[in-house]
């Protein structure tokens, strides 16, 4: 039976949704969570705890702990309480043997004293084969939810990347207030509020704001300003979970039903920022105090005022705020039996409260506390005793609502690095000091009082405006006067436990960590509160710090009391609410390049691999040893799309001293037409690229680079530049410009179908660069070069002719035998002539000499300072390096896999490349070895993966293996 | 992200555009007379400053510029108001 | 059984003037070398001096994986002793250290990634370390969870599988360590700041702390991520090295769902499952210097949509919790371990980078026989200092894949 006529609900009981759980159908109402839905079933105890298997029941609405973490379609640890129930969602109870009403694990309760702080450190090691086994069990009583391997997320998921000026987090009346404030002058301002309505703690309450209004209609009249306002943008059901250095504020936003997405990330940048997240109740220490039954104040008054749930028969309190008589009060009106209100403060209760009591002949014990709760799985009946423990006092109730007092949510303070400080009077951390253009506002900073709520929220809103440039000096001062008139922040209360010995007083419920576990974790020496989290897992189960976050600091200080400690508040960490990996995924998807020649050699049947950002077709049949690809370039003309090719433009009067800093070659000796193969080194005088330069004009040269360097060639040439001064200018044409390699002993036949150029060995020699159109429409820059050690010819065009081009050089090749070659093929056709691949024929600290190409150092270009150089001559010398050799094994139908190693006692080296070759008949590869055993003819041994010891003999042999004159490249 | 660089071509943005060029040890040195040591010094050694610290940066994402920038390295905060070229 | 509650490592001792050897830093290596100097080289009149707590840095943010299939042999040796002596020390400390011996596999998403692969499995086969190559289906039944389809975006080749790797609890190897250390008779003096290190005439006589000064004629610095900074503060000596932040998280608990550390280079993630349940992942350094622990929103992210790819169950999990430590990253990815050289009685160990923690108890062992006979063993010889002068970089990178400032 629901309340259904109270003004301040938040549900539609004309609505209903049909839940399962537990075998049975549960219907809600529009409006509920599924936590909600449930207890208005019966439903009382919502799964167990982790390692004790207590049961545990609805405690709070904000999801602060484990309690009713439930498993929904699939999804474990979801968090009952705050999420929506929809209709035909399947609800599983977790860590339960058996149901959460009759769990067969339950008998863990009773073997707390075989599991004190750290007891998995000091027992189940000895004997140490007993640890295997222990192993096992202990992994599987640990964890509380079940999810499958294989399962699949459902739902759609997005982000936005929202700027503002003012963020505020936080829709209560503060928040409200400040934001309105902070909109006054037309600044653009975000209002983020984690519940699906703003409101904050005014929004169920029924007692009076001023004369006229009461607080619930107060909220929704500030929620009416708000969402008129055009420069308020209102995040609801949108919690904050991160806040970063320079006031970047992630929050999650869950969609509404039926709506475009179903959580969203929120990337906020905000010029200024108002925290006014305000309290949460601070937890009540006594035994048994998570005993289903047991809940906080606002959590009892919440289910009756805003989903019309009334959440006991008869109840006590037992508290330590005016919210708690306020909450009795009210629902005393509502029809609850209130059996007592045990109020932990001697005095200071709000007089029109006192009243309210009496007038309503509920008993009220000053300086009395809840010591322990009795009931199997629900509360019976609870003891109630004086402070010191002196009297008792035992009431039978079906409710025990209990709260200690209350606790700022200071989360997203500390994550932007504000200092707290205890504050005796309040008995809150409340922040020393904030970081620039970051305010306070609210209950958070100890406030109370609901004009004084709202008025430390306008003058927040004001002062956050002003960090956003507005000139609202004068009205800063007019609020801060007037919230110096509002009462200020009230006593809070000291207490932190009951007078029990704590066994079964839980301080972290998701981490069944009790009074007793901590005073254990204190007395072996973990004396700061980070390390009691370490060592008894405290405040680090799915609800995070949310119940412990309080308690444990002020209790390990009270503990402590004579070693002088102080109270030191725990660390928070983002996110401040559990948050979906689906949802911080957002919309994320795969983002690559492709050629302009992918379609066609998807067509012709390309196996495709993913190489740094591209896809380049590395095979182009099933036969990954590219037999046919590599035997059409040596005998007919193979097409190879090369476009990921890096290439660029470099120009300017500067532009000859940028290549000599960076080419180990003398680029003074270039001529126009010819191109010039170099490389680069880093400081080290490891070769980091290498690449063919063209000189077009004066000051006006065309280079390439490797694949994977072409993203960073520019900055590279300006990093080694960057002290000088010059004037060049360096250009990316590698997406601009699509390449195409045509190879084999027909190509010249192929392209001189199309090109209108002599391409004569004499018109056009190896080593030539020209430019030239094809068929009369398509503009090339045509290179000489023999990568793959045949008559050979690489095009650069326009990426836009580049499938045209291709299609004309297929169609004019045809008569010859023209077809596609992929990278895996041009790997074993380049190594055939041993050209090397950066990455493969070296690893980081393989230099130019290393590799053989001194040849292409200029030493007597000093002055250019080329980078590399330095180290270079330094390393000349160097006896004990690897070389890279030419390795030939015994049997020529046996190649090394690429990897293994070269071994007599020790390693030696390994094998970069090697392969059977069709060509050759014989199998070879190139190897990195140490320069003692570089020798032509030294015998190797090389070692394989799981070779067993059986190893493979090879020698080094000249280089290349394929025609070592160089003739069929300059045919 | 929330690291924010201060471009001089581009202005203030987001610090992930950015390349680290690490700690600003002067101009080349010129090659004669440089020992392994002294050439070691240069290019790998590191004062590792627990404080504000001049430091090369290229906008990567963006112009492509490098330039220094003072930035505190207890704070990732890039410090305003020093000077920031060479 | 569990009656006494006594100081695990002792009560708090008062600070001597003299100490045969005082140690700068209270972490793992600091532990392990004031332990193994007490145990195995008869000195025992030791200090370690840690500012903070013990485990405070490094020690207590990594994510406890453990590992001996690195690229070369420096390296797999020292790694391979580190892996044997977890049972070892579990027993001698008596202190369950938690060892989950699951087996590491590192996902490989190209033919290229499996070669360079194939050199780490044969320098571990070549010294008796178990390691092999997977093909994906291999991969699919050892960890059904990982999503071998060709429509991601660094679809999955194969796998390097370790199974001697695993996790231990971190935690636990910190205060086992300084049980064992303090039985042995180690001092260990937390919030204790050293502010100075003495020297006199090339040798060093002593360390000054915001507590007093110290006299003794070594002193090793080994504070993870503070070391480069104190040894120039202090020494004036520079080290290649750059100090980056890098992140951790965890998602919450769960049952048994993940079954080994699997760990991509390719999306630049790890993901294991701890004995608690949560998946813990993490792997992500910004590349410039900070001394700062925050973490940043631009990895969280990053990690989920990693993680989304090859491990997609995960979409339904969610993160509960996200750190950063300090990693001292040298260019070469090999640490420095290197001592009296040119000041007389001062050791240094440091450049761990993001793998201090799989080392920790060789790499202490081995620096305690260093500072006990002031002659550097044979198996540390190759992380000197002076490998970056005579361009002999160690080989723990298979390729330059970008250049960072250190190169």
């Amino acid at each position: 039976m629901r309340l259904d006529r109270l003004p301040t609900l938040r549900i539609n009981p004309s609505e209903t949704c049909t839940l399962h759980y537990n075998g049975k159908t549960s219907a809600g109402v529009a409006g509920d969570t599924v936590a909600t839905a449930l207890y208005a079933n019966g439903v009382r105890v919502f799964g167990r705890s982790l390692k004790y298997h207590r049961p545990r029941g609805l405690y709070s609405l904000d999801g602060e702990c484990s309690n009713t973490c439930m498993a929904v379609d699939g999804i474990p640890n979801v968090r009952a309480e705050n999420t929506p129930a929809k209709n035909g969602m399947h609800i599983d109870a977790q860590n339960v043997q058996g149901s959460a009403d009759f769990d067969w694990m339950g008998f863990m309760d009773k073997l707390d004293w075989l599991m004190p702080a750290g007891f998995y450190y000091r027992t189940l090691h000895k004997p140490a084969c007993l640890w295997p086994f222990a192993l096992k069990q202990v992994r599987k009583v640990a964890g509380l939810g079940k999810i499958s391997p294989d399962f699949k997320m459902k739902g759609r998921y997005a982000e936005i990347y929202p700027t503002a000026d003012v963020c505020v987090i936080g829709g209560g009346a503060a928040g409200m207030s400040a934001a309105l404030a902070a909109a006054e002058g037309g600044l653009r301002v975000i209002l983020l509020e984690a519940r699906p309505w703003l409101g904050g703690s005014f929004d169920y309450r029924v007692s009076p704001y001023d004369g006229e209004k009461a607080l619930y209609q107060r909220a929704r009249e500030l929620a009416a300003q708000v969402e008129a306002a055009a420069n308020i943008r209102v995040f609801k059901h949108a919690a904050n979970v991160g806040l970063y250095n320079n006031n970047l504020v992630t929050a999650f936003q869950v969609g509404p039903e039926g709506g475009a997405f179903d959580e969203r990330y929120i990337e906020i940048r905000a010029a200024s920022v108002v925290v006014a997240t305000g309290c949460i109740e601070r937890p009540l220490l006594f035994e048994n105090n998570e005993r289903p039954g047991v809940m906080q104040v606002g959590c009892a008054h919440r289910l009756a005022r805003t989903y019309g749930l009334l959440p006991g028969r008869r109840a006590v309190f037992s508290i330590g705020h005016d919210l708690g008589l306020e909450a009795a009060v009210d629902l005393c009106d509502l029809g609850m039996e209130i059996a007592c209100v045990a109020d932990i403060r001697e005095d200071g209760q709000n007089p029109d409260l006192l009243l309210a009591l009496a007038e309503r002949e509920i008993p009220l014990l000053r300086g009395w506390v809840a010591a322990k709760a009795y009931g199997a799985k629900q509360v019976k009946k609870v003891t109630l005793r004086t402070l010191e423990g002196s009297v008792k006092r035992q009431l039978e109730c079906d409710l025990l609502v209990a709260s200690a007092g209350r606790t700022p949510l200071t989360g997203p303070l500390t994550l932007a690095q504000a200092r707290l400080r205890f504050d005796a009077h309040t008995g809150y951390f409340l922040p020393a000091d904030l970081p620039a253009k970051m305010h306070a506002a609210g209950s958070l900073t100890g406030r109370n009082h609901p004009l004084a709520i709202e008025a430390s929220g306008r003058l927040a809103g004001l002062k956050a405006a002003a960090d956003c440039g507005a000139n609202t000096a004068e009205a800063v001062a007019a609020a801060a006067a007037r919230l110096s008139q509002l009462p200020g922040p009230e006593r809070g209360t000291k207490l932190v436990m009951a007078p029990v010995k704590g066994r079964k007083s839980f301080i972290c419920f998701d981490e069944d960590t009790t009074v007793k576990n901590i005073k254990q974790a204190i007395d072996m020496g973990f004396d700061v509160p980070e390390l009691i989290k370490r060592f008894t897992s405290a405040g680090t189960g799915p609800g995070q710090g949310g119940i412990p976050g309080h308690n444990l600091p002020l209790f390990a200080a009270r503990y402590q009391a004579l070693a002088g400690a102080t109270p030191v508040p725990t660390t928070a960490r983002v996110p401040l609410v559990p948050t979906l990996l689906a949802t911080y995924a957002g919309a994320h998807h795969d983002m690559c390049k492709r050629t302009p020649l992918d379609e066609l050699q998807k067509r012709d049947g390309g196996v495709f691999r993913r190489i740094g950002v591209w896809q380049r077709a590395r095979y182009f049949s099933e036969d990954f040893s590219c037999r046919e690809e590599v035997l059409n370039v040596r005998n007919n003309v193979g097409m190879l799309d090369g476009s990921t090719l890096g290439k660029f433009r470099l120009h300017g009067p500067d532009a000859l001293k940028a290549l000599q800093r960076v080419y180990v070659g003398n680029m003074v000796k270039l001529t126009p037409g010819k191109i010039k193969y170099s490389a680069m080194c880093n400081e080290d005088g490891c070769v980091i690229d290498d690449g063919v330069v063209v000189k077009i004009a004066e000051n006006d040269y065309y280079f390439t680079t490797s694949t994977v360097r072409a993203g960073e060639t520019a900055e590279w040439f300006r990093y080694h530049t960057r002290y000088d001064g010059w004037d060049y200018h360096i250009v990316n044409f590698t997406d601009a410009l699509g390449v195409i390699n045509v190879s084999g002993p027909n190509a010249r036949k192929v392209l001189q179908k199309v090109a209108d150029a002599d391409l004569s060995n004499e018109a056009f020699p190896f080593g030539g660069y020209r430019e030239f159109v094809i068929q009369g429409g398509i503009p090339v820059r045509a290179m000489r070069l023999g990568f793959v050690g045949e008559l050979s010819y690489e095009l650069h065009a326009p990426a836009s002719y580049m499938v045209c081009l291709w299609q004309i050089l297929a169609a004019a090749g045809k008569e010859f035998g023209i077809r596609n070659f992929g990278v895996e093929a041009q790997n074993v056709l380049r190594m055939e002539k041993c050209h090397i691949i950066l990455g493969v024929e070296s690893e980081q600290r393989t230099n130019l000499l290393d590799l053989g190409l001194g040849f292409l150092w200029d030493r007597h270009k000093t002055e250019t300072k080329t980078v590399g150089t330095v180290a270079l001559r330094q390393v000349e010398a160097d006896p004990a390096r690897l070389r890279l050799v030419g390795i030939e094994m015994d049997d020529p139908r046996r190649a090394p896999r690429d990897g293994s190693i070269l071994v007599d006692k020790r390693i030696r080296g390994y094998v970069c490349t090697a392969r059977r070759s069709f060509t050759l008949e014989r199998s070879v590869g190139m190897a990195l070895v140490e320069a003692e055993m570089a020798a032509l003819g030294t015998r190797l041994e090389i070692y394989e993966d799981e070779c067993n010891g059986q190893k493979l003999a090879a020698r080094v042999v000249p280089m290349p293996f394929y025609d070592p004159q160089g003739n069929r490249m300059r045919m | 992200m929330a690291l924010t660089i201060t471009c001089p071509v581009c202005g203030k943005r987001n610090g992930y555009e950015f390349r680290y060029g690490g700690e600003d040890k002067g101009p080349r040195p010129v090659e004669e007379g440089m020992t392994p040591r002294s050439w070691c010094d240069y290019v790998h050694m590191n004062a590792c400053v627990a404080g504000v610290q001049k430091e090369w940066w290229c906008h990567k994402n963006g112009c492509g510029a490098w330039f220094t920038i003072h930035r505190n390295t207890l704070t990732n905060l890039e410090v305003e108001g020093v000077e920031v070229t060479s | 059984m569990f009656r006494r509650f006594k100081p695990l490592w002792g009560k708090k001792p008062g600070l001597k003037s003299t100490y045969d050897a005082v140690i700068i830093g209270g972490g793992l290596h600091s532990l392990a070398t004031a332990y193994y100097l007490a145990k195995e080289q008869g000195m025992s009149n030791v200090a370690i001096l840690e500012k903070n707590f013990i485990g405070f840095g490094g020690a207590g943010r990594n994510t406890a994986i453990v590992r001996a299939n690195q690229r070369t042999q420096e390296n797999v040796p020292l790694y391979k002793e580190a892996l044997d002596l977890w049972p070892i020390l579990t027993k001698e400390l008596d202190y369950n250290l938690m060892f989950n011996n699951c087996g590491n596999l590192n996902l490989m998403h190209s033919e290229a990634a499996m070669n360079a692969a194939r050199m780490n499995v044969c320098t571990a086969q070549f010294h008796g370390v178990e390691s092999h190559l997977l093909d994906p289906r291999q991969i699919k039944e050892l960890e059904p969870a990982i999503n071998i389809s060709p429509d991601i975006t660094y679809p999955i080749h194969g796998a390097m599988f370790h199974p001697p790797g695993g996790v231990i609890r971190h935690d636990a190897v910190v205060w086992g360590l300084a049980k064992g250390a303090a039985a042995h008779g180690v001092h260990i003096h937390q919030q204790t700041e050293a502010t100075a290190i003495h020297t006199d005439g090339g040798k060093i006589t002593g360390v000054e702390t915001h507590r007093g000064r110290i006299n003794s004629p070594r002193v090793l610095v080994s504070a993870g991520g503070y070391s480069a900074g104190i040894i120039n503060k202090m020494m004036g000596v520079k080290l290649p090295i750059s100090v980056l932040t890098i992140q951790a998280m965890v998602t919450q608990p769960l049952k048994p769902v993940l079954h080994h550390v699997v760990s991509s280079g390719m999306y630049h993630a790890y993901a294991n499952q701890t004995l608690k349940g949560e998946i813990a992942t993490g792997a992500h350094m910004d590349q410039w210097p900070n001394y700062t622990t925050l973490t940043t929103a631009h990895y969280i992210k990053h990690q989920a949509e990693a993680l989304s790819e090859f491990l997609p169950f995960l979409r339904g999990v969610k993160f509960m919790r996200h750190w950063a430590g300090l990693a001292d990253m040298t260019p070469d990815m090999a640490p420095i371990m290197d001592g009296n050289d040119p000041v007389e009685g001062f050791y240094m160990n440091c450049g761990w980078g993001y793998f201090g923690f799989k080392s920790c108890t060789a790499a202490g062992r081995h620096m305690a026989s260093f500072i006990a006979k002031g002659e550097c063993p044979e198996r540390l010889k190759p992380f000197g200092l002076r490998r970056y002068e005579n361009h002999r970089l160690m080989g723990e990178t298979a390729a330059l894949v970008t250049y960072t400032p250190d190169n």
